[in-house]
């Protein structure tokens, strides 16, 4: 046995040459290995990406899936990541919070009517705090900005929205996401 | 090494987790919901036993001096592979893991196994040692998502069981110690499981010691 493993140990010894070559080999078949799986899976990942935007759009703003159509923001928001309309209903904004929240994830969609009232929020990506800022996703405080219009602020800063107890950075990361999407349509006119 | 002695070095004698201390970041940090300790723990045993495979058919190839780096390429590329795999078929558990699975790649029990087992030994028997150690790490995380889910939240087998997969209730949440479903909580039970099992590891041996002096 000991015989074997100096005889594996002589063999290990290798070269400039031989080391750059291995590495290089090794490399090259993950990376065609990564490439086959890329190839199977980038269809299915970016499928599930569609519709999970599609459900978080439906909660917001309830229409038909082929309703919803892109629309150009021309504004200087750097925030406002997408705007959708849909005819005669009103808009979708989706929105980058995380400038302003607690953990640098916050991303959420804002279902405008359109009279400029507020017809849903929802968080699609976040990294907040769980158990604190996580509950800006519940209906007890993402519910409050159904029906709303116009500039909003968390109860601390003289406004309406009751912030979530332990999680004020996060609700008004939120809010201020809210008053983007709002300007934005508004904009749009 | 039969197989015998493998199983049991992986679950308990030589667990990755309570005894060889490593890939304690990842436990800590997942052990939330049963669903979650469930998923960490498979995708780790898939990929600990494929990086077993892979570098114990290799090992005669790769010189000394550069196995780190084919170790970690090789990780790396099934670590890639199954995140995508998850992304597109299991997307739930992707999301609840996050950022968990590529971390896998830096986890120290799969550089730990292909350094110190599948380097040296045969494909059989290093693709058993990847399945034992995977299973060994699941069991801990597994009893850590029990234990946090239960006292933490008053809950069973969430993600998985209950209505709407939110888990089973078993008493409301307002009475459970809500730190426990907190990173500190994963020191804390982590600790305790530690301690129990070195207890009970180490337990034979001093009984063996009491009967040597008391000859």
């Amino acid at each position: 046995m000991s015989e074997n493993v100096a005889k594996t140990e002589k063999k290990k010894e290798a070269g400039m040459g031989q080391m750059i070559v291995t590495l290089a080999a090794i490399c090259a078949v993950c990376a065609l290995l990564l490439g086959l799986v890329n190839m199977l899976t980038e269809p299915v990942i970016e499928a599930n990406e569609t519709r999970k935007k599609a459900v978080a759009m439906q909660e917001v703003l309830p229409a038909d899936i082929d309703d919803y159509k892109a629309v150009t923001y021309t504004g200087t928001d750097a925030t406002v990541l997408n705007v959708y309309e849909v005819a005669g209903k009103g808009h979708v904004v989706e929105v980058d919070c995380a400038a302003g929240s607690f953990s640098g994830t916050l991303a959420i969609m804002v279902g405008i009517n359109e009279d400029g009232t507020i017809s849903g929020v929802k968080v699609t990506n976040t990294a907040e705090t769980s158990g604190l800022g996580s509950k800006a996703d519940d209906v007890s405080f993402k519910g409050q900005y159904v029906g709303k219009s116009g500039t909003l602020a968390v109860d601390k800063d003289g406004g309406e929205i009751i912030a979530i107890t332990g999680a004020t950075i996060t609700s008004r990361a939120v809010t201020a996401g809210v008053n983007s999407a709002l300007a934005a349509v508004d904009q749009l006119g | 090494m039969n197989v015998k002695q493998q199983l049991k070095e992986g679950l308990l004698t030589q667990n990755p987790v309570t005894v060889q201390l490593l890939g304690m970041c990842s436990t800590m940090a997942i052990t939330t919901s049963l669903f979650n300790g469930i998923g960490m723990g498979l995708s780790v045993m898939v990929i600990l036993t494929l990086a077993n495979v892979f570098i114990s058919v290799l090992r005669n190839v790769i010189p000394n001096k550069i196995r780190i780096a084919c170790f970690i390429v090789v990780i790396a590329t099934f670590v890639t592979m199954v995140d995508l795999f998850l992304k597109a078929y299991m997307e739930s558990l992707s999301a609840s893991l996050g950022v968990f699975i590529p971390l896998i790649v830096v986890n120290c029990i799969i550089l730990g196994r292909a350094e110190s087992f599948a380097y040296k030994n045969g494909v059989a028997v290093s693709a058993l040692d990847g399945i034992f150690q995977g299973l060994g790490y699941t069991w801990v995380l597994v009893v850590m998502c029990v234990i946090r889910e239960f006292l933490g939240a008053g809950k069973f087998g969430g993600g998985l069981l209950g209505e709407g997969g939110n888990g089973i209730v078993i008493f409301p949440e307002e009475f459970a110690i809500a730190g426990l479903s907190r990173p500190v909580g994963g020191f804390l039970v982590l600790a305790f499981i530690i301690a129990a099992v070195q207890y009970f590891l180490n337990k034979p041996k001093k009984a063996a010691k009491k009967e040597e002096v008391a000859q």
